[in-house]
Parts: C-alpha cells; sequence; structure tokens
C-alpha cells in the first residue's frame, strides 16, 4: 500500500516535472530540481477545468474556467475579501464626488508583468477600454450605467456614470486593469498585475502561470499553477486520485468519497420555483404561502442533494448580500396548515398546474421537481411536470405572466456574484424581464435601491423589499447549493463565497 | 463462382501457373463477398480513373455535409438564441442575429459561407475569437496521431488473432479469443476507456490519465480504441478465415502434404487479404465516424473530437461545422486512399 502511494507521488513528481519542462520551455535544470526536491514549497499546483476558456483577455472572459487563470494574473481597483465584502485593490480608497462622479485613488508602487507602471492613466484606459462600442465582453454588466473615466493626477482616477449608479463599487471589483494600449494579443498572453504572470497557453490542453516576483502584495507559496482542460468528469476524478490534478471543480455529492480531500462553501447559487402570480388560482397570495409551506426544504436538501445544500431563507438572494433579511425565515414545512389555508383560499379541492423544468441543466433538477410535485399533490394540487429542452425552456420562459402559454411554475436557479439584490431586480420587479409578479412595495424599495448611493439606505430599501415578497412569495423558495470541490490530500485551501480560485491562497502542507 | 474466373481473365496477365500453387484449379479470390466484387469493378479501371471517379463521389458527398451542416445548425436552431444570456431582451438578439450576419435571408448566407470555404474561411469562432478553422487545423494532428495508433492496434491484435482463431475453428484458442472480442466490440467504447483510466492509471499508476503530455499518454486512448475495433476486426477475420480454410483447394494442399503454416501463410492469408484490407480501412473510417471522438473526450485527447463536443457545448457553430467539414474530407481522402490500397494488394496477390 505505502508503496503504491509512493509510486503515484513519483508519478505525480514525474507529471508535474513534465509540466514544468512546458511551462519553463524545456529548461532541464528545472525538472532535476522539481523532481528531486518534490515536497511542499516548489510544487506546482494543478487545476482541472471542464472546458477551455474563450480568452485569458480579464476585461472579457467572465466564465469560471478563464477565471481560474484571469482570476490570478488581472486585478481590479477593488477586490471581494474573504467574506465577499468590498475592500481595498489597486484602488486604496473611494468616494462620491457628486452623484455621477467617483473617485478614486491608486495605489503607488504597482507594476504590470511587462515592467510597466500601474497609474491613473492606465487605470483610466484600462476603464474606457471596457466602454468602447465595439469592445464584445461577457462582462458587459459590470460596465452598466458607466460613461467614462478619467486620470485627474498620476493616482487619481475619476469615474462619470450617467447618473447616481449604486453599484459602481461592485463593478469596478470586475474591471480588470490592463497596461496601456493593451491590443487583441492580451487575448492569447495577458498581462496584468496580479500576483501570478501569464507562462504558456497550449491550445487544447493546459495553461499555466508563473508566480511574479515584484507583485505589490504578499509573495504567494506557490511557484506555478497548471489549469489542465479535462472535459470528462469522471476523467477529472481519476486525474485527481492519480496525483495528476490537485483541485477539481464542481464535485458531485455522491463523488465526496472518492477524492483525497472534499471542500465545500454555501455559494451563492440557488435554486426556486417562479409562480406566475398572473394566473387566477396563484393571484392570492395565500396560495401560494401555502404551497411554500408544503414543500420540505431540509428532506430535499438531506436526500437529493446529500446534504451539499440548505433550506434558502426565503429570498432571491442568498445570506452574504447586501439587503438580507436576516429575520424572515423559511417557510417551514407544515403540509396540514398548507390544506387549510389552500381551503381558506376556496381550493378544498386544490386545482391544476404545470411545473417546468429544464432538462440537464441544473444539477438534480429534474428529480428535485419530482419531490416538489409529490408533496404539491400531497395537499391536494394537481401538478403535471414538463421537461423541457433548454432552449425552448428559455423562449416559453420569457412568455410574459399575462399571455397565453407562460409558465405556472418555473423551476429555475440564480446566481448572484454581485452580492446585491440589484442584480436580481428583473425576477421581482412589475417590468423585469424574468418576474411573473407586480408588487407596488417592492417596486418602490427596488427603485430606492437602484438610485440611492447611501449603502445604508439600500440595504434598508432590500430588507423591506423582501419583507413584502415574504407576505407576496413570488416563488417557492427552495434550497441554497453548495459549491463542492476535490482537492489534493495535502493542498490546503478554504473556498471563497464568491468562486473565485486565488492562488496566492493556496498552499501545499 | 463465375465472378473469380472473370476477376482472373480479365485482368489478363495474371498467370498463376507455378508449380505448387493450387489456387488456380480452385478459384483465388472469391467475388462473392460484395467487398470482392467492388474490388472486381474498382479492378477494371486504371489508377488514374479511380483516383479522377472517387475525387468526384468524394467532391458531391462534402458538399452534401456542408449542406448539412449548415442547415443543422442554422435552421434547426437559431445560433443567436442559444448565445444570448438568459435574461436577453428581443432587442439584445436582435443585435446579435445582425452581429452574426443572421438577420439576412438563408440562401444568401449559405452562399457567403460555401463561398468562403474556397477562400479557407470557415467564419469567425466566437468562442476562441480566432479563425474557426485555425482551430480544427490544430486539433486535427492530435485525432490523426491517435486513429492511426488506434486502427494498427487493431489491426494487429484483430488479425493475428482472426487467423490464429480462425485456423482452428472450435479449438480452445478459438473459443477464448472469440469469447474476447465478442466482450471487447459490445462494451460501450467511453466506458472501457474509463475502466481502463481506472486500473492503469488510477490504482496502478503506470500510465497517465488523460490529456497529450508526455509520450505516453496515447497508450490508453489508442489501446481503446484498438481494443473496441479490433474486436469488430477479429470477428470478420475469423469468418474469413474459417470460410477460406474449408475451401477444396486447401484440403488439396493438405493432402499433398502441405503442413498447415504453409497452407495458411501460402494461400489462406493470401486470399483473406484484400477482405482484410477493407475491414481495417472500414474500421479506421469508422473511428472518424465518432468513436475516436467519444474516446478523444473521456481522455481529454485535444483533437477534433473534444474540440467539437466542447464547441457544441460553446454553441460555437463556426467551429462545429468546420470541424464536421474537415473530418468529412479527411474521411473521403481516406476511402480514397484505401481503395488504391485494394488494387495495390490485388497486385501482389496477382503477381504471386
Amino acid at each position: 500500500m505505502a508503496t503504491t502511494k509512493r509510486r503515484i507521488q513519483r508519478i505525480a513528481a514525474a507529471a508535474i516535472a513534465a509540466t514544468t519542462v512546458f511551462a519553463s520551455g524545456g529548461q532541464v535544470s528545472a525538472v532535476t530540481t522539481t523532481a528531486s526536491t518534490a515536497p511542499d514549497t516548489t510544487r506546482s499546483l494543478t487545476v482541472a477545468v471542464s472546458t477551455e476558456p474563450s480568452t485569458l483577455d480579464g476585461q472579457v472572459a467572465n466564465d469560471r474556467n478563464a477565471r481560474v487563470i484571469t482570476g490570478n494574473i488581472f486585478e481590479s481597483l477593488i477586490r471581494r475579501d474573504r467574506e465577499a465584502a468590498l475592500s481595498p485593490g489597486l484602488a486604496t480608497s473611494w468616494e462620491t464626488i457628486d452623484e455621477a462622479n467617483w473617485e478614486f485613488v491608486l495605489r503607488e508602487g504597482v507594476t504590470y508583468h511587462d515592467g510597466s507602471p500601474f497609474n491613473a492613466e492606465s487605470a483610466a484606459y484600462s476603464i474606457n477600454r471596457m466602454l468602447a462600442d465595439d469592445f464584445e465582453t461577457q462582462r458587459g454588466s459590470y460596465i452598466e450605467g458607466i460613461v467614462s473615466a478619467e486620470a485627474t493626477d498620476e493616482f487619481t482616477v475619476v469615474v462619470t456614470t450617467d447618473g447616481p449608479n449604486a453599484v459602481l463599487p461592485l463593478q469596478m471589483a470586475q474591471v480588470p486593469m490592463v497596461p496601456l494600449d493593451a491590443g487583441d494579443e492580451i487575448n492569447s498572453e495577458p498581462v496584468g498585475t496580479g500576483p501570478y504572470a501569464f507562462g504558456e497557453w497550449q491550445r487544447g490542453q493546459s495553461i499555466t502561470a508563473v508566480r511574479y516576483d515584484d507583485y505589490w502584495g504578499d509573495v504567494p507559496a506557490i511557484e506555478s499553477f497548471t489549469v489542465r482542460v479535462i472535459p470528462d468528469a469522471q476523467t477529472g476524478l481519476a486525474a485527481l486520485q492519480a496525483g495528476e490534478v490537485d483541485l477539481v471543480l464542481d464535485i458531485l455529492p455522491e463523488q465526496v468519497d472518492l477524492v483525497p480531500q472534499v471542500a465545500s462553501v454555501h455559494a451563492t447559487e440557488f435554486s426556486y420555483i417562479a409562480f406566475n402570480t398572473y394566473k387566477e388560482e396563484l393571484s392570492d397570495p395565500a396560495v401560494r404561502i401555502a404551497m411554500n409551506l408544503a414543500v420540505d426544504k431540509e428532506l430535499l436538501a438531506e436526500t437529493v442533494y446529500s446534504g451539499f445544500a440548505r433550506p434558502n431563507q426565503a429570498q432571491h438572494l442568498t445570506p452574504e448580500s447586501l439587503g438580507f433579511n436576516d429575520e424572515v425565515e423559511a417557510y417551514p414545512y407544515d403540509p396540514e396548515g398548507a390544506r387549510e389555508m389552500l381551503a381558506e383560499a376556496g381550493y378544498p379541492d386544490g386545482f391544476a398546474v404545470t411545473l417546468n423544468v429544464p432538462i440537464g441543466r441544473y444539477l438534480y433538477g429534474e428529480e428535485t421537481v419530482q419531490l416538489v410535485a409529490q408533496q404539491l399533490g400531497d395537499i391536494g394540487l394537481d401538478v403535471e411536470v414538463r421537461e423541457w429542452e433548454w432552449n425552448e425552456y428559455r423562449e416559453a420562459g420569457r412568455i410574459p405572466g399575462t399571455e397565453e402559454g407562460a409558465f405556472d411554475l418555473k423551476y429555475g436557479w440564480n446566481s448572484n456574484e454581485w452580492f446585491d439584490p440589484a442584480r436580481v431586480a428583473s425576477h421581482v420587479t412589475c417590468d423585469g424581464g424574468s418576474s411573473k409578479i407586480c408588487d407596488e412595495v417592492v417596486d418602490e424599495n427596488f427603485a430606492i435601491g437602484a438610485t440611492t448611493l447611501d449603502q445604508t439606505a439600500r440595504d434598508e430599501a432590500y430588507q423591506t423589499a423582501w419583507a413584502q415578497l415574504h407576505e407576496n412569495p413570488h416563488a417557492i423558495y427552495l434550497l441554497q447549493q453548495d459549491l463542492i470541490y476535490g482537492l489534493a490530500e495535502d493542498l490546503v485551501w478554504e473556498p471563497r463565497l464568491d468562486d473565485e480560485y486565488y492562488v496566492a491562497e493556496m498552499s501545499f502542507s | 463462382m463465375g465472378g473469380s474466373s472473370d476477376l482472373v481473365t480479365v485482368r489478363g496477365r495474371v498467370t498463376r501457373s507455378d508449380a505448387d500453387d493450387v489456387t488456380e484449379e480452385d478459384g483465388p479470390v472469391q467475388a462473392s463477398t460484395p467487398i470482392a466484387r467492388r474490388m472486381a469493378w474498382a479492378g477494371r479501371s486504371t489508377v488514374a480513373g479511380i483516383v479522377l471517379r472517387r475525387a468526384r463521389d468524394g467532391a458531391i458527398t462534402l458538399v452534401l455535409v456542408i449542406v448539412v451542416i449548415f442547415v443543422l445548425t442554422n435552421v434547426v436552431g437559431n445560433p443567436a438564441l442559444v448565445y444570448a444570456p438568459v435574461d436577453a431582451s428581443d432587442a439584445e438578439i436582435a443585435r446579435i442575429e445582425a452581429a452574426f450576419g443572421l438577420d439576412r435571408p438563408f440562401l444568401e448566407r449559405f452562399g457567403d459561407y460555401f463561398a468562403g470555404i474556397f477562400r479557407g474561411d470557415f467564419g469567425n469562432s466566437n468562442w476562441q475569437q480566432r479563425p474557426a478553422i485555425d482551430a480544427v487545423l490544430e486539433a486535427l494532428p492530435a485525432t490523426i496521431q491517435l486513429s492511426i495508433l488506434g486502427i494498427a492496434g487493431a489491426a494487429f491484435f484483430g488479425i493475428v488473432g482472426g487467423v490464429l482463431a480462425g485456423a482452428r475453428p472450435n479449438s480452445r484458442l478459438d473459443r477464448v479469443t472469440n469469447f474476447l472480442s465478442i466482450g471487447a466490440l459490445s462494451v460501450p467504447n467511453f466506458w472501457l476507456g474509463l475502466l481502463l483510466i481506472f486500473v492503469f492509471a488510477v490504482r496502478l499508476g503506470w500510465l497517465p490519465t488523460s490529456g497529450r503530455i508526455g509520450w505516453n499518454s496515447i497508450i490508453l486512448p489508442a489501446a481503446t480504441l484498438a481494443i473496441v475495433h479490433g474486436g469488430r476486426i477479429f470477428q470478420l477475420v475469423r469468418s474469413a478465415t474459417v470460410e477460406e480454410m474449408s475451401k477444396p483447394y486447401v484440403r488439396v494442399a493438405r493432402s499433398k502434404g502441405f503442413s498447415d503454416r504453409q497452407v495458411l501463410t501460402r494461400h489462406v492469408l493470401r486470399n483473406t487479404g484484400l477482405t482484410t484490407a477493407t475491414i481495417a480501412g472500414w474500421e479506421y473510417v469508422r473511428m472518424w465516424g465518432g468513436a475516436a471522438f467519444a474516446i478523444e473526450f473521456v481522455f481529454a485527447w485535444p483533437g477534433i473530437g473534444t474540440l467539437m463536443i466542447n464547441a457544441a457545448h460553446r454553441q460555437d457553430f463556426f467551429i462545429l461545422q468546420a470541424a464536421v467539414i474537415v473530418a468529412g474530407a479527411f474521411v473521403i481522402v481516406s476511402n480514397l486512399i484505401i481503395d488504391l490500397m485494394y488494387r495495390a494488394i490485388d497486385r501482389r496477390v496477382g503477381a504471386a
């Protein structure tokens, strides 16, 4: 047994040595040192991702497989700390000058990986680069409402918005800084200010980054890391078991016993079943509350998700978010009470509804819907489950609640990487594209949240809105799902709430 | 068989009168199979004729491939809708349609695409942000490498095993290998791949699980292909050998005192050679019909199979189209080469 283990370690060391050969462009000396002094400090990290990033331009890419690389190479003016709160990044402080202007004071002594200095000029250039009309980016939501940026002195930049923009700080946490006159080549050879600099991209296979020695902050423990593209989840797991990779994203709950070490975090992802409140039977809030009472969220979390989920606290966001109302409780499981409420509302014999779910889109979505349908059936409803191909589901899901063909009940997931309710306004406001509810109180408070710059006032407004939505629910609130990771035995890392993968926060024991 | 004597006389130059060659009386090449008939047909033509005719057929097929893949991606689905964010408004979708040129009439778009292909322009990948054909051509060598090693392994196991088993039907060797080969061709290929990964990479630690990192990365995926396709080659070679061994000339040869080994190597192998080559060729093409792609995905082998599957996930129609067309062209060219190979083997049979 011990020899097998040692052999695996040797193979792992050899695999790392092999990756190092590619990373260093064939410097043989690097290989021998890595192979002979295998442990800890010189050990390189390998992360498995399922799909290759489309681009390594941090201003363009926003999918997680890309962020595993770009999040370590690029930095923004603001960053989130481990509690997901906004904290200084490349800017040391920021404040509003007036309703439409924000001043950011920048960190001094920061350089890009190409040696050029980071200053207000390059910061303003970076922001304006994303604002250009022809700039195609997955980060479009982070520049909405921003008009321009201007350097006012060497280390001060002023960002102008098209009106009061309460979410500008969180937007600035997702606008990576690039060097002056960065061209399209940063698609494939990214240059940022982060703790790791780009190494090599072997298309279809792997991307490597190496520690940046002139980094302004603390020097990371791990010298270099490689992102390997392993599309098949089973193979990714096998690579982790064989010691070829140290971190696998998205382990399934039933796989946790197969990995050397498991880490999980309550993510910002949550599941819900949205009502069409324009449908006659569902227009009465009492009916919708009854349906919330009918579902056993604990059972769902324990059985379907093997405990890697917890009941959503009856809000369309997660507890770390601004505006979360801690006094709002998840609806208890009370089928008796639910039946009584239904009878009082005039439906002692229930009524018929359809419950719509996309196939193969959400982890255990179909299983969840079956269980919910059964429990709604227990209080007398006649639930028909309809499974949809994703694109058809999306199209049909867009039909407004007042029109023919609108979903009665729509199962879906949301995540809120903004940690701000402004992100989910379209799900609960009268005019929202995904909304099938209209509540004056909610709309008023979301309007305050959208235009007030005072974050405390916003927080209160949103809390009021969630309390209102607890009395007039827009959905059956289900679960907050965990992100589950498979780790090598000796990898030390606490997963982050914000779905970022900072190698600087990782080390080997 | 009438067909077989036809073949001999048509070719004219064949004499087959070596003293120890008993094949003459007994009909050397059986034309009872469609393969052999196709051979007989091809045998009438010159090399240039075959190349021209096959090139013409190939071009027609390729145009059909282009039409079908374009229709599938552009008419059956709406690329703009799958590319748009979940909450996209109608205006946003219209903007994406305009950006992709999807607001133009179908025939006009197809015409542009088709004309572009002749300039080597297969459109720009929105996933990789570079010309789609670049991504495909970059991945192609990995697939060729894997499929060639896979078919070499498959042919080796299939032919050696099939001949040995077929030479002594119902022997213990025959029964064991037959059982194994049926198993090999019955298991789902991706499952077999995962099994090999588990045994040889995770448990034993002899080989890497996946990727294309060191020289030994190719062993497991190629072995998977070799086992699955080798099983089928084995079955066909075995039955061809059994059939050949029951021919009267074999009995004659044996009665003249030739050893089994001599009969096998001098006569049976030559006469089953065509069938064998054809089967191996078909199996190779079959790999390009999907088997190699599934294996690539399982082993994270950076070939066009993995590329295509990822492109489909990424809704990248340009790479998907380019990959299908390039793979189609490759299969057509491979078929042509296989046709020419028949001829080469055929000649050797004749010249013997």
